[in-house]
């Protein structure tokens, strides 16, 4: 003669409040996911502009190549080389199609840097040089672009943090509110073991364990979800040969599937956290 | 679970008021003492406290001044803790049964047993024992939507003896059993007094159980008069 559960089996209420955490669970993953994917697209980007210099030489090809030796010249440049015509048709093509550039069209004399990642004022110093020089040269260090991505994908970052921290909050309330709920439809059975002599502890440990196995089965199924997504995301990335637009491109890294994993065990201790606050309360209102 | 000394009052009321917010008090200024073993029929008109005097008794409200000792411990002084170990030691009938749908009648007789840990291997031989008793035996594994009224009030009545109450309180325990279940049940509440020492208070209207119990019978009026009916020594009112 086994005992069944003190609390009465899963009803309809807890039925939906299992889609709703599923659903919470499901977006919440996905935006850290997000989160992350737009974290680290925003660290590619900024790397990547960071230490970029582009310097466009005016005058002969003898000032090119003492503008190439000044830049080199500079233990803070890691690497300087001036663009060849091939370099100008390739970033031309788009424009003058494939059969190159045209004989006699002027091409501007161009040395691609690269500082090294501690350098400053980089911009400053080679300018100086070539005026001692005599070397006529505009020299651009992307700063002011590389701030506006900066400033662009921390605000990005932040947004994506934001939302999951608003998902995050909004599961945990719901599951509050339900507890609360789940509790007010089962009083009588609160009060009539409370009049048996159980402990607060023992009445909440009821709903504890009951609102772990919730949220720790809807946090798996929105964690899979979540995968499933992500997944198809990658797919279809992949075939259009990784272009996403201006999306940050999900991956499954490690990092990942810790999200993902970390979002059952989340929510199941949210759960639990809010029945035990929700129940104690209550039981705090009878004698 | 019989540990109370004979010299200590199993229940203490002293100067015990109760009202629900602003209303005209429930109880007004009750002073009651009910001594270790005894047998106290409580009766009176509806309307009169008598729900309201046991729900103290057992614990279910606080009163709003006064003071209500339990085998001899002042409950005002007791955190919720303590009040919950207290209330381990108080059998309940109540008026309506308050059964729990979802389980069954065994499972519902043996709830205080296991709300207290006991292991299932230690009780289980009793209680179905206690249920056989009481004419259950055949019924262990009904839940209460497919009981009788009287079948519901034998279930409260097992799992409020269950676990052998230092004290047993019963609102209206005969109210939905034929006369001779009432007789019956009559007698195993004597029984627990008698063989265990469980002091028993029973709310009743069953005038044929006041008159064939033998037991020491107060009665309360408008909330504030109570009246010794008989001359035992088992309690003293004020």
């Amino acid at each position: 003669m086994s005992s069944s559960s003190l609390l009465p089996q899963e009803d309809a209420r807890d039925a939906a409040l299992f889609f709703v955490v599923c659903a919470l669970c499901f977006l919440g993953a996905l935006a850290a996911l997000s989160a992350r994917a737009a974290y680290s697209a925003a660290n590619d980007w900024t790397n990547d502009v960071t230490g970029q210099i582009t310097i466009r030489i005016e005058g002969t090809p003898q000032h090119l190549e003492k503008a190439l030796e000044l830049t080199r010249g500079f233990p803070e440049i890691a690497s300087a080389r001036a663009l060849e015509k091939s370099d100008a048709e390739e970033l031309l093509s788009p424009w003058l199609g494939k059969n190159g550039v045209p004989e006699g069209l002027p091409l501007p004399k161009i040395i691609a840097a690269e500082a090294q990642p501690n350098a400053k004022n980089m911009g400053e110093k080679l300018q100086s040089a070539f005026q001692q020089n005599r070397i006529t040269a505009t020299v651009d260090d992307h700063v002011v672009w590389s701030e506006d991505v900066r400033r662009a994908t921390d605000s990005a970052r932040l947004v994506a943090l934001v939302a999951v921290a608003l998902l995050a909050a909004t599961a945990i309330a719901v599951i509050a509110f339900a507890t609360h709920a789940a509790l007010l439809a089962r009083k009588e059975i609160v009060n009539v073991l409370h009049l048996c002599g159980a402990k607060d502890s023992f009445i909440a440990g009821l709903f504890e364990r009951r609102f772990l196995g919730l949220g720790l089965q809807a946090g798996t199924v929105g964690a899979v979800l979540a995968l499933c997504a992500a997944a198809f995301l990658l797919y279809m990335a992949k075939q259009s040969d990784g272009q996403v637009w201006l999306l940050p491109q999900l991956s499954l890294s490690m990092v990942d599937g810790l999200i993902l994993g970390l979002t059952p065990i989340i929510a199941g201790l949210s759960a639990m956290l809010a029945a035990r606050i929700t129940v104690i309360r209550s039981l705090a209102e009878l004698v | 679970m019989n540990n109370m000394s004979l010299e200590e009052p199993a229940v203490q009321f002293d100067q015990v008021s109760l009202s629900y917010g602003l209303d005209q008090d429930v109880l007004t200024q009750v002073s009651l003492e009910l001594h270790a073993r005894s047998f106290t029929l409580l009766t009176g008109p509806s309307g009169a406290g008598k729900t309201t005097l046991l729900k103290l008794a057992y614990l279910a409200l606080l009163p709003s001044s006064g003071q209500i000792s339990l085998f001899g411990i002042n409950t005002n002084r007791l955190n919720r803790v303590g009040l919950a170990k207290l209330r381990r030691r108080v059998g309940v009938v109540f008026q309506e049964f308050r059964l729990l749908d979802h389980l069954t009648a065994y499972e519902n007789a043996a709830l205080p047993l296991r709300v207290m840990g006991e292991p299932e291997r230690q009780y289980k031989d009793d209680v179905i024992e206690l249920l056989r008793w009481v004419g259950l035996g055949d019924r262990l594994h009904a839940r209460p939507e497919t009981l009788s009224g009287g079948e519901k009030q034998r279930v409260a009545i097992a799992r409020a003896i269950v676990g052998k109450p230092d004290l047993l309180i019963a609102d209206e325990p005969t109210g939905n059993v034929d006369p001779e279940m009432g007789d019956r049940l009559l007698r195993l509440f004597q029984e627990l007094n008698k063989r265990l020492g469980t002091t028993v208070l029973i709310a009743t209207h069953d005038q044929h159980m006041v008159e064939n119990a033998g037991a020491e019978v107060l009665r309360l009026a408008d909330g504030h008069v109570m009246h010794q009916v008989s001359n035992s020594p088992s309690f003293t009112i004020s």
